[in-house]
């Protein structure tokens, strides 16, 4: 029983992470029916730049005052905005052209490469090896204890939970209430119309590509303290958060949620009980279930055909 | 106030606008009629900058907006009250309002009293208000209608463009819609009005032109156009 609790905690706290990538890609892909593959990357060039940034502030006279706790929530601002500014850079480059000319693949090829670019920098950067990222909380596993069970948790896989939420709620938050928010549903639901009101849409676009890459920057600097860091950290994480995206699919931030904790949960259940080699089967089953079954997708059917 | 000269537009390769000048003068209500495929709509979508035409100049208050995108021709104070409604409907209804006047609320315009015109919208659709906070998508197409005109207001405009304000709904509606237009006529608001009630549309008009596929066929002062015959006899008969 304990041993069950365990292992579903872990699922949510990595299923949380799934599904706040897949929360960034449904962001660009609500406004702008294009989404970033190299979501992955811009995880893990976050989470080199927190690296730095901690390890910097850390570094200075204060760093022993305030400790690696307090430098980790200073670090954070600093990342947002590289990830924000990062995600822009992807969408002028690589996907704004292909809007414009109403390419159905153009932007996939251009996302893709511009993620390997980022990738060949960041190794260039940061090197090749995993490197390790203080973490801001105790190492040590708690105990938690529910009655009638008992399981441990990290604090940091605790952390990753309340993030990922936070992350997501401020976002939906200033898309419901805020008038620049509500432009981008507005842009989302109907571009053209969007336009006539004065919206400017290709910049509501190129916001949520910035956001999208906000969210995953933020991503990277969640699980950096329980993984190894680095310029491939990124890879699978976006690739899994892809499937969990059409699992979930693009339309609702629920769905996200949703699907990065149904597959962030199977994982660490096939993990233990059937074996850690097929931790990823459940996942791609599902995945193939849900594509057999809508075969359209939840992807809209235009652009499964050209995937 | 808004004057077109000689707009030529085209999808892909098919030419569905061949030279069509018209003009808008200040205060003024004129209105394009023509059959289904005419190019009425088309016409509409090159001067607010969804399309844009291939040749020729169109002016607003003596500028050329004829290559600006959308949003910067809307900030010149032009609005767009498409056909299909085209309301969002993942908004509420007041939020889509609110969109109508977003250029106001974000200094791109004079900002104006945006509660009190939202309060203006619903005192001339009432069934709005009673669903104000009801997600666009799913109101019934009548009320969708009513509330995409009610959002173009929402800027403020200097020049009102209405893409068939009456289409689908029962007569009832469709008198309100046209008792609405007249009132905003009173207030001396610059139109440019499709409708299919020919007859309707050249009673409330000052000025009216025929589009025949893509062409302007015919022009004159809606009174002149009402007693035309071959008007007539192609747009009025028994009609409304
Ligand atoms: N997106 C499009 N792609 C290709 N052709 C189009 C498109 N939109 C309109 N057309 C064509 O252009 C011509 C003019 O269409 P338009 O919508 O301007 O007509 P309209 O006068 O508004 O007609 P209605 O009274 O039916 O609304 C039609 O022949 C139509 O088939
Ligand atoms: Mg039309």
């Amino acid at each position: 029983m304990s041993i069950l609790f365990q292992l579903i905690f872990s699922g949510i706290s990595v299923g949380m992470i799934y599904g706040v990538i897949a929360f960034g890609y449904q962001l660009t892909f609500a406004t702008s029916k294009t989404l970033n593959f190299g979501q992955g990357e811009a995880l893990a060039l976050g989470a080199l730049v927190g690296l730095t940034a901690i390890n910097f502030i850390f570094g200075t006279i204060w760093g022993t005052y305030i400790g690696v706790g307090w430098s980790y929530l200073l670090m954070i601002p600093l990342v947002l905005v590289f990830g924000f500014l990062q995600g822009t850079v992807v969408e002028r480059l690589g996907v704004r052209q292909a809007i414009t000319i109403k390419s159905e693949a153009g932007w996939i090829m251009s996302t893709i490469a511009l993620g390997i670019i980022f990738k060949n920098l960041a190794e260039n950067i940061w090197g090749r090896d995993g490197l390790k990222f203080p973490s801001p909380l105790p190492e040590a596993a708690m105990t938690v204890n529910l009655g009638f069970a008992e399981f441990r948790v990290q604090p940091m896989e605790l952390a990753i939970i309340f993030g990922a939420l936070a992350i997501m709620l401020a976002v939906e938050f200033f898309n419901r209430k805020t008038v620049f928010g509500k432009a981008v549903i507005a842009t989302a639901n109907d571009r053209e119309a969007a336009g006539l009101m004065g919206i400017n849409t290709t910049r509501v676009i190129s916001f949520s590509y910035a956001l999208s890459s906000l969210t995953a920057a933020f991503a990277g600097v969640l699980v950096a303290p329980i993984t190894l860091t680095g310029a491939t950290m990124g890879v699978v994480l976006g690739l899994k958060a892809f499937a969990v995206a059409i699992i979930g699919g693009l339309s609702s931030g629920m769905g996200v949620v949703v699907g990065g904790l149904i597959l962030g949960i199977t994982e660490t259940l096939t993990g233990y009980y059937i074996s850690s080699g097929y931790r990823d089967v459940p996942g791609l089953i599902l995945l193939l279930l849900v594509l057999a079954i809508k075969p359209s997708g939840l992807f809209g059917r235009a652009t499964i055909k050209k995937l | 106030m808004l004057e077109l000269d000689n707009i030529s537009a085209s999808y892909g390769k098919v030419a569905v606008l061949q030279g069509i000048s018209l003009t808008v003068p200040e205060h003024q209500l004129v209105t394009l009629i023509g059959s289904n495929g005419a190019g009425k709509t088309t016409t509409l979508r090159a001067i607010s900058g969804m399309l844009r035409p291939q040749s020729g100049q169109i002016l607003l208050a003596g500028e050329d907006i004829s290559t600006l995108p959308s949003h910067l021709i809307a900030r010149r104070g032009l609005a767009h009250s498409p056909e299909g409604r085209r309301i969002f409907p993942n908004l509420s209804v007041k939020d889509n309002l609110i969109m109508g006047a977003f250029l106001r609320l974000t200094g791109k315009r004079s900002r104006g009293d945006v509660a009190g015109d939202i309060e203006r919208v619903f005192t001339l659709f009432p069934r709005l208000k009673e669903r104000h906070k009801q997600l666009a998508g799913t109101l019934s197409g009548g009320e969708q209608q009513m509330l995409a005109m009610g959002r173009a207001l929402m800027l403020n405009p200097r020049v009102l463009l209405l893409d068939e304000p009456s289409m689908g709904l029962a007569p009832k509606l469709v008198e309100e819609v046209f008792a609405t237009i007249h009132r905003l006529k009173a207030e001396k608001i610059t139109m440019l009005l499709v409708e299919q009630f020919a007859a309707a549309a050249l009673e409330v008009a000052d000025y009216g032109y025929v589009l025949e596929n893509g062409k302007i066929a015919l022009s004159g002062t809606a009174a002149k156009l009402r007693k035309d015959s071959a008007v007539q006899a192609a747009y009025l008969g028994g009609g409304s």
